[in-house]
């Protein structure tokens, strides 16, 4: 045991919420400021296995390869700089190519990305999630997001023509 | 993040609080079900997803679901980027909001009888708990709406406030939106909005709570368009932009009011259409800027360059413009023309410098640069300062440069003429600085920011130039007094001195220290070459003056090799010469006093301290770091001063003066005919001289150091202040141990007189033939004349050159000693009866001399000697009163004692005759008693 908390890099064991149990380089798992927070109050002792109970094997998985890709970023600044989050930059290639998966998944992964809070990963998925919407009309908007339609059709009129400034031309 | 946010789907998840304790971090999260099936995204994952829409992708989501419409027109999200663009005032917004509800109040009130029932209650619930206690303040400040107009979008924004969007509410209050056009535009139909409104519509921007999105919707109608087809454009004549408006002043403010707007672009891709938009900025600014250099080539001020300037300062800010006016300026190409720097130092005498063709050089810029002032405000609107700019270019490029030049070939040719440069340069470029008017586009702080700049031309030069005027002046002052020690010891130390005789110190003293400070008052030469135009005022390089001129008074003594030329001392004419008559007399009147150490010196050290203290002095004007330097190197300058004079100088002079005295041998000394005790003599006129100098020193401090604030004179950690202390110190202390010796001295004189020229005959005059004693005349001894004088004559110099309590102190010592010698003398003699009268006239002439010194216990003890001497006068038939003055001891005011007053008895000439009568009666009177 101590053996394991001693090596580098050291591996600890997260469990899914299937009940699965993966193996990672502690460092990558700390992408996760949830996760970084769980091993700092646990301080050293064990090698239990964390439950992260609102994930499961196939996400985290996912959510991981992310996380080994950007094992090397800069650590994500604690507080909610909301200005610099505005004016992010565009999706990077590697990124891009990460996200190409069902929208499922893709809602799957940013809901992971919120609760083990990995605000990077949160936004590329918000970013892209912005991405399919764009040039859809509502209705199109609605099938994709499962959104039930409670206007009249004269109210929908009505907010389309109140703001017909900001329309495409 | 939490999950407890509210969200859009029915699943429920269990709260994870953070404060488990440790073993049941885990435990807990075991413990967790999971509902869940499909995954839904929570509000607050999809407000983060509309911030990366673009606009018209918003209100398409907008139009999906009554959520996602609240979600959309949150009057947060609008502000937020009102604010990325600088357009969001939240005082105003206040303002505005707390106006409304002061209407709405009085709305209300009237209102309130028929509606009580119906909205009453509800509303002021609301009311109240929106705006709290603020809502009664009176604010009268705006008023720029209607107020049936702003009650109605009140309403309307308390609804929305309320969560609850009701149809009719939401129609009626974006009817209400005053965007113009935008009703009878029909999608598509692009660049519909009025050009001309557009034009301005960042400035219209207002700040109403519950109205940001319409403000936007102003701003993104009118802007987007441009902004959109600027960033889809291929090359510069693509833009609808410059199609629509064909003016270059309105191109540019659109230009720049895209360029506002592109903050608040955060939609993906922002980045590329900033870059398209910055680059068209620049494509636009160089062609407005080659038309602004085509008009300044053809110099045409009021038509292309103004036009083009007015262009570039609507774009952003004229920058670009002033640059390029700058650069192109025909100052800055031909700045030779101006002068050259090495002019200044041709033809002059060495050691001088001829400020003149600088002080042209800065005329001729300044002149010129008045003449820019001009053109600036003709072309560039008063918005934009260009003036500052061009004038720093013009101190970095044409100022610094010359006046670099200038001192490095000065200090190439020597230090003297290096000081007098950088000090005579400075002050002409603070004029300089002072010469310059400013444009309508310069702010208040102009004269200010003027001087920074033509001070950060000199910044450079203050460090070198400070520590070489205070080497230079340490230098030249060493040299002085080494030069005068060396002549002194030529001289072998003249030993022969005269007396300052009927000389009235004091006054003498006032009338040189008055004029003393008048000269010291004078500004030194440097300063004095810009003020006035130049017409009247001779060449300064001319060396005006004849050798009159200096300060130092004439050599009194011939054969004293007057000391070297002193270029440094200030050249002044009409105090100058009265000081000159003045020192000239003084010297004469201290004529052999200057052995040991010399006023004169002093005075040359004191001006070149001030000449070199008043360049100094004027880089204090510099401020910041420099100004600071430059006043601590004016009191070291003001301490060398101190030191050289003080330690160097006067120091040695005193315990020169002091060995001399305690050297002195009456005895060995063959000449007594003299009057005076020559090395006390001496010695004494040198505190005389000692306390001139001092109070010269005083003078300078006051008006050189503390009149312009180089020093504070209560500051006791003032380093200046400490060395002046120190310097007085010293100059009493070696008055005190000098007075000590002295004292001793003149005793020794005294007793030497005593003993050498009172003839025992004196006091006991040997009878006549005819055995009566011939009393030829009744008054004092030679002697006790001689004595009189002596120590008068020695005490009486002092007066009025040292202080008061130290003329005490050495008056009452000399007295006591006095006083002693004189007991001890008289225990020496044999007084007969009739002696008596020439001993008592002896000790009326001491007391009449004790009188004058004013010192009460003083002259108790000479009235004492004067009673007691009355006990020879008793003829020895009355040995009994002898008896009775000798217990008298009142009559001595206590200062003898009877035991004492009876050996003075026994000094009479028939001592053994009455000294039974006298026993008995002393000793017998006390058994009768007993």
């Amino acid at each position: 045991m101590a053996a394991t908390t001693l090596e580098a890099p050291q591996k600890i064991l997260l469990q899914t919420s299937d009940n699965v149990e993966l193996k990672v380089d502690r460092d990558v798992a700390e992408r996760s400021i949830l996760i970084k927070n769980l091993l700092e109050d646990l301080g050293g002792e064990g090698s239990e296995a964390i439950p992260i109970p609102n994930v499961n094997e196939a996400v985290m998985k996912k959510v991981l390869e992310w996380c080994e890709q950007h094992r090397k970023d800069a650590p994500a600044t604690q507080d909610d700089d909301s200005d610099s989050r505005k004016k992010s930059t565009d999706i990077d290639e590697w990124d891009q190519k990460f996200m190409q998966v069902d929208q499922e998944m893709l809602f799957e992964i940013i809901l992971a990305a919120n609760y083990l809070d990995i605000k990077a990963l949160l936004d590329v998925g918000c970013k892209t999630v912005a991405n399919m919407i764009k040039g859809k009309s509502p209705d199109e908007i609605r099938k994709t997001f499962n959104i039930q339609n409670d206007f009249t059709p004269e109210e929908e009129d009505q907010i389309r023509r109140e703001n017909e400034w900001a329309e495409d031309r | 993040m939490s999950n407890q946010s509210p969200t859009m789907s029915s699943f429920k998840r269990a709260p994870v609080s953070g404060e488990h304790p440790r073993q049941h971090v885990l435990a807990s999260l075991r413990a967790t079900q999971i509902v869940e099936s499909k995954p839904v995204l929570p509000a607050e994952l999809i407000a983060t997803i509309l911030d990366y829409l673009p606009i018209s992708d918003l209100f398409r989501f907008a139009r999906t679901s009554r959520r996602m419409q609240e979600m959309v027109y949150d009057d947060t999200r609008w502000i937020q980027r009102l604010k990325s663009m600088n357009c969001w005032n939240e005082t105003e917004a206040r303002q505005r909001f707390e106006e409304a509800m002061r209407r709405k109040m009085e709305a209300q009130r009237a209102k309130e009888a028929e509606e009580a029932r119906r909205t009453g209650v509800g509303l002021n619930g609301s009311v109240n708990g929106i705006a709290g206690g603020g809502v009664e303040e009176p604010k009268k400040s705006i008023t720029l709406f209607d107020a049936g107009w702003e009650e109605e979008k009140q309403r309307m924004s308390l609804d929305r406030s309320s969560a609850r969007p009701r149809a009719s509410t939401l129609d009626r209050g974006f009817d209400a939106m005053t965007l113009s056009p935008s009703g009878t535009s029909a999608p598509g139909q692009s660049f519909s909005l009025d050009p001309n409104l557009a034009l301005k519509v960042l400035t219209k921007v207002r700040s109403i709570r519950g109205h940001a999105r319409q403000e936007y919707g102003k701003i993104y109608g009118a802007l987007a368009p441009y902004y959109f087809d600027l960033a889809r454009s291929r090359s510069h004549t693509d833009p609808v932009l410059f199609r629509t408006y064909r003016d270059p002043e309105q191109q540019a403010q659109m230009l720049s009011q895209l360029k506002t707007f592109a903050k608040s672009d955060f939609a993906q891709g922002w980045s590329r259409r900033e870059e398209k938009l910055e680059s068209m900025i620049g494509i636009f600014e160089n062609a407005v800027l080659r038309e602004f250099e085509q008009g300044y080539e053809s110099n045409d001020v009021d038509g292309r360059m103004k036009r083009y300037a007015h262009v570039l300062v609507t774009l952003n800010g004229g920058t670009a413009g002033i640059d390029s006016f700058i650069h192109n300026h025909p100052l800055m190409i031909d700045k030779e023309k101006l002068g050259n720097p090495t002019d200044c130092l041709k033809d002059t005498a060495p050691g001088h410098i001829s400020l003149q063709p600088s002080h042209d050089f800065f005329r001729e810029l300044a002149t010129s640069l008045n003449e820019q002032a001009e053109i600036i405000d003709r072309v560039f609107p008063p918005t934009v300062d260009a003036l500052l700019p061009f004038l720093d270019r013009v101190g970095e490029d044409i100022v610094s440069e010359y006046v670099t030049t200038l001192f490095d070939e000065a200090h190439d040719t020597s230090i003297e003429v290096y000081l007098k440069a950088v000090a005579g340069v400075f002050s002409q470029g603070l004029q300089f600085a002072h010469s310059l008017k400013g444009t309508k586009g310069s702010k208040a702080n102009f004269q200010q920011e003027v001087l920074r700049i033509v001070s950060r031309t000199f910044e450079p030069h203050v460090d070198l130039y400070l520590s070489e005027e205070l080497d230079f002046f340490k230098r030249k002052s060493e040299l002085e007094v080494e030069v005068w020690e060396k002549r002194l010891s030529d001289e072998e130390q003249s030993t022969e001195s005269a007396f300052m005789a009927n000389v009235n110190r004091q006054a003498v003293k006032r009338d040189f220290l008055s004029s003393f400070r008048k000269v010291v008052m004078m500004p030194v030469n440097v300063v004095s070459t810009i003020p006035t135009p130049f017409g009247a005022s001779k060449p300064v390089t001319a060396p005006a003056i004849p050798n009159g001129d200096s300060l130092e008074p004439p050599a009194s003594r011939s054969g004293t090799p007057a000391p070297g030329e002193r270029s440094t001392s200030p050249r002044l004419e009409a105090p100058n010469t009265e000081l000159a008559a003045k020192a000239a007399i003084m010297n004469s009147r201290l004529e052999g006093i200057r052995s040991l150490f010399s006023i004169e010196v002093a005075l040359n050290l004191i001006h070149m301290a001030k000449s070199s203290l008043e360049r100094a002095a004027l880089f204090v004007k510099l401020g910041g770091q420099s100004g600071e330097e430059s006043r601590e190197q004016c009191e070291n300058i003001f301490i060398s001063l101190l030191q050289i004079l003080g330690q160097r100088h006067i120091r040695t002079g005193f315990d020169k003066a002091v060995n001399h005295l305690s050297a002195y041998n009456p005895r060995e000394v063959a000449d007594h005919a003299q009057q005076g005790v020559e090395p006390l003599v001496t010695f004494l006129e040198l505190v005389n001289v000692g306390d001139l100098i001092q109070q010269m020193v005083d003078v300078f401090y006051l008006q050189e150091l503390v009149a312009p604030r180089l020093t504070d004179r209560d500051d006791f950690l003032s380093v200046a202040v400490k060395e002046k202390k120190r310097f007085e110190q010293m100059l009493d202390e070696r008055v005190a141990a000098g007075l000590n010796k002295g004292i001793d001295v003149l005793m020794d004189e005294v007793e030497y007189i005593c003993a050498t020229t009172q003839l025992p005959t004196d006091f006991n005059p040997s009878p006549g033939p005819d055995g009566v004693v011939q009393m030829q005349d009744i008054g004092a001894s030679h002697t006790a004349t001689k004595i009189v004088d002596l120590v008068s004559s020695h005490t009486s110099m002092l007066v009025g050159s040292t202080d008061k309590n130290m003329l005490d102190v050495f008056n009452q010592e000399v007295g006591l000693r006095l006083f002693a010698a004189l007991c001890k003398h008289l225990k020496r003699q044999r007084i007969s009866v009739d002696g008596a009268i020439k001993l008592i006239s002896d000790m009326n002439a001491y007391h009449a001399y004790i009188a004058t010194l004013r010192n009460k216990s003083l002259t108790q003890y000479f009235s004492a000697l004067r009673e007691l001497s009355q006990i020879y006068l008793i003829s020895p038939e009355h040995a009994k009163e002898i008896a009775t003055i000798i217990a008298d001891s009142d009559r001595y005011y206590g200062i003898f004692r009877a035991e004492e007053v009876y050996e003075f008895a026994e000094r009479r000439a028939d001592w053994f005759a009455v000294k039974r009568a006298v026993e008995r009666a002393m000793y017998g009177f006390g058994c009768i008693v007993m």
